[in-house]
């Protein structure tokens, strides 16, 4: 029996009360907020989360974000984003600089910088900070970036001496790239070999415009600006990384207006995605990342023996000109990347479009085949040599929409001139560790670079790299000499950028690789805020000069801790 | 009883420890390994190498096995490889974030699943039962992860009634007061903790309208009901109470499904508890935590059948007095 005069309410009129009961609640609950200019927070949305903020043991994209506004380096790389010489690089911790000679480097501190607990930051700061990063135990992996740095030394509290091995034209960006300044009254009483595992890791102090507030696992990081930063006040007053498990998630956020930022949007989905989110603005920038097809040249497994299909640069050539690496791209990418004229990301100056590369042209690819001996079969259409069929396997990681994308897209290009593909879809654990055993046939890898071709090249595609990244085992002494030749930097910009090109054209001659996409990449911010300046090597270097003026701010700016 | 339960917990405690030298040996034998960097960046080998030494991973397989099993017993479950800190306190910060999780979608799943099947077997054969089991195969035939991703695309993104991910809003949440915080965190539970509530309920609701049906059926329902007793009497109060007793048994089956159900609901909302955890240092090849994880949920999946045959053993004498 219902009662006559009963008050019925529908299931969405309650669900709407009680969500409405709770935002009265916590609305309620907010007291006076922050008002003027240097308000604002940002919330940044973030697939992944910190390893550690002990700036020697940084990994991950976001630990080099979250580190960039703790720790300062003696100088910082300028928006040119130029790595040879210093003309280009902007003070931080040193207010100057000068040679004593080709290979000493001395740097005077600015005597108003301070760590966060009060200290001065001083020259023994800089040489303990060499020592650190060079230290086994510690095992940073920048060591290998700060080898030709043979010793720091402090002359007086505000001025340290590098002195160089040998002499080369980015001596300056070894110096102040790789080495971030530690406090050396809080880390020495830690034994290095528990650096990794110190609390400091989870809770620094650091010289940076934003000091550290707190640390949840799985859930967020929040700084706070530095009011009394000595390069001058940021205007965000607290900024907060959100982490989430994956890109997707970090994206749904940022769409739900609970986040106000995103470094990459990825695949051009996402782009699309956002694009048609009015809150947000896209700032593109120019991307670390390229992707290509790679070819062993060592035998599956066995690094002693040529690779029976990719040991023969004549068959790789032609499995290069079989590709149309503009229709891959398109449909992609569409418009967020651009075919690379080598292995270079968008973001090294020496990018050059005039580099000469093998033309997409299969009917020369099928006449370079049936020439080598690879004639089609009576059933299946797919080449044979002696008995043996052109055919070979594509690693991709799981992980990759877009390298799964592509493997799919070349497995039908292929096809189209006789040559059967297999694709081997590995989780990105089993890919690497394949990958550098050389346990494969052909990868689709990308390399996340360095802002430097230099070191970047060196390690992934020169003899040096053999054993470690450079998972082809290309090895053509000819191209080594060409990269060590522009990695002196003879002759000025102009001459190396020449000769980065000629070697470049000659690994495009080898054809070891098909050089698929160097990616654009897309960052999102919410159009409150304004003054938003991205340098392409690092995208949150700037942020302390973003703001959001007085009349933007909304309630979660406002809010006080 | 006391020899049945010294028996059980001793079987428990097997379980644990085959969950445990199952996971640690194929860990070890699957392919992938550590310490490789998230992103496609070159790494320097002796870098790896050192770090390998330094875990003891370039020991052979016995001897990491018989020093972890050494260091488990002295209540230390080793450091993370990919953390940089004891796996305990990662642990110890994930688990009541999975705890209060799957304890909230047990309460939706059991209350909502007992009220559903008790209505359905009410009107069996009716157009309400017809309606609400094509609704309820519906839902348990959902995988969880959609339905979690449908939810949040409709109450969170669309409607923005609830929060799409996360435990408490990392902006406003310090600065309220208690009863606001408890809000805060009731609202951002509101979407995962349905979405496996939901999911549970329906598999509750079937299998409770089954076990009433089957009461409903027995002489003393009858005779309860030629007594002239009111059916909503009869139903709540004599059938429902017997027809209770298998449901004790889901109580076991249940935790199980919760625990794995989480850690894609947890990845979908962002939610930061054991199943991300553990989901995350599976990719990672982060052996302590993934065998430390293995271990914790082994063992609350042990204690909860334990439970389920403690509760039915107390609500059936059979059990007890080795009748049954």
């Amino acid at each position: 029996m219902r009662a006559p005069h009963a008050v019925r309410t529908s299931p969405s009129a309650t669900v709407r009360l009680a969500v409405l009961g709770v935002l009265l609640l916590v609305a309620c609950a907010r007291r006076e907020g922050c008002t003027g200019d240097y308000c604002g927070t940002l919330v940044i949305a973030t697939a992944g989360e910190p390893q550690s903020l002990l700036p020697p043991l940084l990994t991950a994209a976001v630990d080099q974000a979250v580190s960039d506004q703790l720790f300062l380096r003696l100088a910082d790389i300028g928006r040119s984003t130029n790595t040879v010489g210093d003309e280009d690089f902007q003070p931080q911790l040193a207010e100057r600089w000068e040679w004593a000679d080709s290979v000493t480097l001395v740097f005077h501190l600015d005597p108003r910088a301070r760590w966060q607990d009060g200290r001065a930051v001083t020259a023994t700061d800089v040489a303990f900070s060499f020592d650190a990063y060079n230290d086994p135990a510690v095992n940073s992996p920048f060591r290998a970036g700060v080898r030709a740095i043979s010793a720091v030394t402090a002359r007086d509290s505000l001025t340290a001496v590098f002195r160089f091995r040998k002499r080369y034209p980015e001596m300056f960006f070894d110096a102040v790239f790789h080495l971030r300044v530690l406090p050396a009254h809080l880390l020495r009483p830690i034994p290095r070999d528990q650096w990794s595992s110190a609390a400091f890791g989870r809770k620094p102090v650091g010289d940076g415009p934003y000091r550290f507030v707190s640390w949840k696992a799985g859930e967020q990081l929040e700084l706070a600006a530095d009011s009394t930063f000595f390069l001058g006040r940021p205007h965000l007053r607290r900024v907060i990384w959100r982490f989430t498990p994956d890109l997707q998630v970090a994206v749904t956020q940022l769409v739900a207006d609970q986040a106000d930022a995103i470094e990459v949007l990825g695949p051009p989905d996402n782009v699309k995605r956002v694009r048609a989110v009015p809150q947000l603005t896209l700032y593109p920038y120019r991307g670390a990342t390229y992707g290509y097809l790679g070819f062993n040249l060592a035998a599956n497994g066995d690094s002693s023996r040529p690779h029976p299909l990719f040991g023969d640069r004549e068959l790789r050539r032609a499995l290069v000109m079989a590709v149309d690496r503009e229709r891959l791209l398109q449909n992609v990418w569409g418009d967020a990347a651009k075919v690379p004229p080598g292995p270079e990301p968008q973001l090294w100056w020496i990018w050059d479009p005039e580099t000469r590369v093998l033309p997409h042209d299969t009917a020369q690819a099928s006449r370079l085949l049936t020439r080598l001996g690879w004639r089609p079969s009576d059933h299946d259409g797919v080449r044979e040599r002696r008995g043996n069929r052109l055919a070979f396997r594509i690693m991709v990681p799981t992980t990759s929409a877009i390298r799964r994308q592509y493997a799919r897209l070349l497995q039908e290009q292929y096809r189209a001139i006789g040559a059967e593909v297999e694709l081997d879809e590995v989780e990105p654990s089993v890919f690497l560790q394949r990958a550098s055993a050389g346990r494969f046939d052909a990868l689709i890898a990308a390399w996340n670079a360095d802002p430097t071709p230099a070191s970047s090249i060196a390690q992934t595609w020169t003899r040096e790299g053999v054993g470690r990244s450079n998972y082809l085992r290309y090895l053509n002494p000819a191209f080594d000499g060409l990269v060590e030749r522009a990695s002196s930097g003879k002759g000025g910009r102009a001459a190396t950028q020449r000769a980065w090109r000629q070697a470049i054209e000659l690994l495009n001659q080898d054809a070891p690789a098909v050089f698929l996409y160097a990616s654009e990449n897309v960052a999102a911010v919410h159009r409150r805020v304004a003054d938003v300046t991205i340098r392409p090597d690092s995208w949150l270097a700037l942020l302390r000069t973003w703001r959001i003026p007085a009349e933007r701010l909304i309630d979660r700016d406002r809010v006080e801790r | 009883m006391t020899a049945w339960l010294v028996r059980r917990v001793a079987a428990a405690i097997a379980i644990v420890w085959a969950v445990v030298t199952v996971t640690f040996v194929l860990l070890h034998l699957a392919p992938g390994t550590p310490f490789l960097p998230a992103a496609e960046t070159p790494v320097d080998p002796a870098v790896l190498q050192r770090l390998r030494s330094q875990f003891g991973l370039d020991r052979p397989l016995p001897e990491q096995y018989a020093r972890y099993l050494r260091e488990i017993a002295r209540g230390n479950l080793g450091e993370s490889f990919a953390l940089h800190r004891p796996v305990a306190d990662a642990l110890a910060e994930a688990l009541p974030n999975t705890l209060t999780l799957a304890g909230a979608a047990l309460c939706i799943e059991f209350v909502l699943g007992l009220a559903l099947g008790v209505y359905q077997a009410a009107r069996a054969r009716r157009l309400g039962d017809l309606a609400l089991g094509n609704a309820t195969l519906f839902l348990y035939s959902v995988p969880t992860f959609w339905m979690g991703l449908l939810l949040l695309l409709v109450f969170g993104q669309w409607l923005r009634w609830f929060p799409v991910g996360g435990v408490v809003d990392v902006v406003t949440h310090e600065s309220l007061p208690w009863a606001g915080r408890v809000a805060d965190r009731l609202w951002h539970l509101a979407l995962p903790a349905g979405t496996l509530g939901l999911v549970g309920a329906a598999g509750t609701a079937r299998f409770e309208r089954a076990a009433m049906l089957e009461v409903l059926g027995q002489d003393y329902i009858r005779t309860a009901r030629a007594k002239g007793l009111p059916e909503r009497r009869v139903v709540l109060g004599h059938a429902l109470r017997n027809a209770l007793l298998p449901f004790v048994t889901l109580f076991g089956l249940a935790f199980p499904f919760l625990l794995t159900g989480a850690v894609l609901v947890e990845t979908v909302f962002a939610w930061p508890g054991m199943g991300r955890l553990a989901a995350e240092a599976i990719f990672r090849r982060d052996y302590p935590v993934v065998t430390a994880a293995a271990m914790l949920a082994g063992g609350m999946v042990v204690l909860g059948s334990l439970l389920a045959d403690l509760l039915y053993a107390a609500a059936d004498p059979r059990i007890r007095t080795g009748d049954g």
